[in-house]
């Protein structure tokens, strides 16, 4: 998993809680690194689960319900780091349809050995958008929270449900999204 | 305390943080130096694998080119094979049906007209190939001429008359009244408008073809249009395009229905093209055609790619083994503005005209190395140099020899009797049926055509096989005139000429050349003069050659 995921990970929870709270998961947690972390390195996504697991024990919240916080979270700092990947899109079915095949493109670029998930878009549906994620990872939370942070940074309202496909592991999930704010 | 131990282990943290991401940065940049390296060694390949494909392209090319000379050398020396018998063919038939008229056998004599007339259809055919392959192979060359368009126009009338009638058409010439006088290539406009002409009469039955002229005045240069118009079957737009290609013709079934080759209008085109001018066509089906011909009054040769001459004047060079001869002839150009090279014998001449293309070269004749005839004929053999003006400057005595090396006529076959006859009567200095013709040929059909012919006009006939054989003939008796073929073996018709000359008392004796070889510009001058001009040492006005030496770079240095 990308380092990037881990420093803004735990600048979330020193933002969101605090930075003794930071320090308290690292130390608890059992992490090869040792919990160092730099953007531009690749670790073991076990210790994301684990940190998201420490965090969870800590704050007595549903690591679930955190990893989906964190990708509302990390959708609006992407936002920030990369804005030319939001150049010309102007709504978030027109963004989301395009991960798989301009922003995941775009990432394997600089990173070739980057290992992604796949978001497979359907969208034959006018005012409807199917989004399969597929990952070896479980992090069909943190995806939801993309979604749902990219349907906020476009201002849009949309019903969103989630399918688990993968038996309650996280690897697999559809989701369905239904704008509320255009006539079907 | 505990936040101090916090903070400490957070500094930790950042520091190996930062140390790991140094790491990463620097290896991610010792990857792309060692990229740089493969995409520097993948370059070099390549450049060196598209070098190899180079030097493969040229050698192919230069195979193309080979197989394209070998090609128009086979067609050229075909439709010489071809034409010596096609002579004997027309030859006798034409015997025949004189001597049918005579013993009063007309029964034979529409099948006898029947062979001749095959005998000039294939004879027109194997003409329009050779031309063909003259032009794909660049060999092509224009004779310009001064002539009155409206004289041309009635020769041409006189001429296709007789085929415009045969389908039951009316030829209608509408020549304007203004149309002067042409510098071009005669014989190739005439070419072309027969070829209008004949295939107008070709798809024309019971009709009308019209043949107009009109003068175009313009600032840069008159030009004239020949229109060739007919009421005929005509032609639909998807057949036009094609039409102008070698090989093709409006459709298929129009070559079983009408014959032809197909030939005569590529021809046309290229002959307009290389006049400067165009064709064009309109047509509609069942309506006729219109074929419009616009050619520049004055033709202009285009300017040579890659000329040498830099100089106002022009390169000269002289060639000649005398120092003090080279250097008056040097000072008197150089001073007028020339570009001037020496060379001190003709060995080293030819390589100096091969390396430099100088527009003039003036010519010693007697030098120690190679002398001046031989490096004339070398010139005049090379393709390339065969068009640089040769001026001999020679010494006195010479002249006499260069003015009698050239034939006094020549006659191409197959040998039209009549024009034949016009030549002896011209040359020979017996009345026309006194004294004896010397034919010489190695093709006996030829010679057996020949000497029925010249009987038949009341001459006496004598045969030699070839050069070595003429001279031995020569030798037992002088004839009135000799007719000499150029290819034959043991000694040639140029050599034959050259021995004729170099006796005192057989220099008079007038050479009609018969030839089926297909005659180049310079071979028809070596023939006819065998030098643009020729001066003596010690004995030419200055101004003269000086005079001559302008007037040939006036000609070929565009200004």
């Amino acid at each position: 998993m990308k380092g990037i995921v881990f420093t803004e990970f735990l600048e979330m929870v020193e933002d969101k809680f605090s930075p003794e709270l930071a320090d308290q998961i690292l130390e608890a947690a059992e992490l090869r690194s040792g919990g160092v972390y730099t953007a531009v390195g690749t670790y073991d996504h076990h210790e994301m689960i684990e940190l998201v697991s420490c965090l969870s024990k800590k704050t007595g919240i549903d690591s679930a319900e955190l990893l989906r916080s964190f990708g509302t979270y990390m959708f609006k700092r992407f936002h920030i780091l990369f804005p030319d990947y939001f150049n010309e899109i102007e709504s978030s079915f027109d963004f989301l349809s395009k991960i798989e095949n301009y922003i995941h493109v775009e990432v394997r670029k600089l990173y070739p050995e980057a290992e992604l998930p796949s978001f497979v878009c359907d969208t034959s549906q006018p005012g409807r958008l199917r989004l399969t994620y597929r990952s070896t990872r479980p992090f069909a939370a943190l995806a939801e929270g993309l979604i749902r942070g990219c349907v906020a940074h476009y201002g849009e309202a949309a019903d969103i449900e989630m399918e688990d496909l993968s038996d309650g592991s996280g690897t697999a999930a559809r989701f369905l999204l239904t704008r509320r704010d255009v006539p079907r | 305390m505990s936040e101090i131990e916090q903070l400490k282990r957070r500094l930790e943290r950042e520091r190996r943080a930062r140390k790991a991401a140094e790491a990463i940065a620097e290896e991610k940049t010792r990857e792309i130096y060692e990229t740089n390296i493969r995409l520097q060694q993948l370059n070099s390949r390549l450049e060196e694998l598209v070098r190899q494909r180079t030097v493969e392209l040229a050698a192919a090319r230069d195979e193309a080119v080979r197989a394209s000379q070998a090609k128009s050398d086979f067609l050229a020396s075909m439709s010489h094979e071809l034409r010596t018998p096609l002579n004997a063919i027309i030859g006798y038939s034409e015997i025949l049906l004189e001597e049918t008229d005579e013993l009063g056998q007309p029964a034979i004599r529409s099948d006898l007209e029947k062979i001749r007339g095959a005998g000039k259809h294939l004879l027109g055919l194997i003409n329009d190939v050779l031309d063909l392959s003259k032009i794909e192979a660049g060999r092509m060359e224009i004779f310009p001429e001064m002539f009155a368009v409206a004289d041309m126009l009635a020769e041409v009338r006189a001429t296709i008359e007789p085929l415009v009638a045969k389908n039951g058409n009316r030829l209608v010439v509408e020549a304007a009244a203004d149309l002067g006088e042409m510098c071009s290539d005669q014989t190739k406009i005439r070419q072309n408008l027969f070829n209008l002409l004949s295939n107008a009469a070709k798809f024309t039955h019971s009709g009308t073809i019209t043949l107009g002229a009109r003068r175009l005045p313009a600032a840069d240069g008159d030009r004239l249009e020949f229109k060739v118009v007919d009421t005929g079957i005509g032609m639909s737009d998807e057949q036009l395009p094609k039409l102008f290609q070698a090989f093709s013709q409006a459709d298929t079934s129009t070559n079983r229905r009408y014959g032809g080759t197909g030939l005569g209008l590529a021809i046309t085109r290229h002959f307009c093209r290389m006049l400067g001018g165009e064709v064009s066509v309109e047509s509609r089906p069942g309506e006729g055609s219109v074929f419009t011909i616009v050619l520049p009054a004055h033709y202009r040769e285009p300017e040579a790619a890659g000329h040498a001459a830099t100089g106002r004047q022009g390169l000269l060079l002289i060639i000649d083994d005398d120092r003090n001869t080279r250097e008056l002839l040097e000072a008197e150009f150089a001073g007028r503005g020339y570009r001037v090279v020496q060379a001190m014998g003709g060995a080293e001449g030819l390589r100096l005209a091969r390396q430099l293309r100088p527009d003039v070269i003036t010519l010693d004749i007697v030098m120690p190395d190679v002398d001046g005839w031989s490096v004339l004929r070398s010139l005049k053999d090379d393709p390339e140099l065969c068009g640089i003006p040769v001026v001999l400057v020679t010494i006195l005595g010479d002249r006499e020899m260069a003015y009698a090396l050239g034939a006094a006529e020549f006659v191409t076959k197959p040998v039209d009797p009549e024009r034949l006859a016009d030549v002896l009567a011209r040359v020979a200095s017996s009345a026309r049926g006194e004294g004896e013709i010397l034919v010489v040929d190695d093709d006996v059909v030829t010679r057996e055509v020949l000497r029925r012919t010249l009987v038949r006009q009341g001459w006496r006939v004598t045969e030699a096989t070839d050069g070595r054989e003429c001279l031995e003939r020569l030798g037992q008796g002088r004839p009135a005139a000799i007719l000499l073929d150029l290819m034959m073996p043991r000694m040639d018709g140029f050599e034959a000429i050259e021995a004729i000359r170099g006796q005192a008392e057989w220099r008079a004796i007038p050479v009609v050349v018969v030839t089926a070889k297909d005659l180049t510009r310079e071979e028809s001058e070596w023939l006819t003069r065998h030098a643009e001009a020729v001066f003596q040492k010690g004995a030419y006005e200055r101004s003269e050659l000086i005079d001559e030496v302008e007037r040939i770079m006036v000609r070929r240095v565009p200004v």
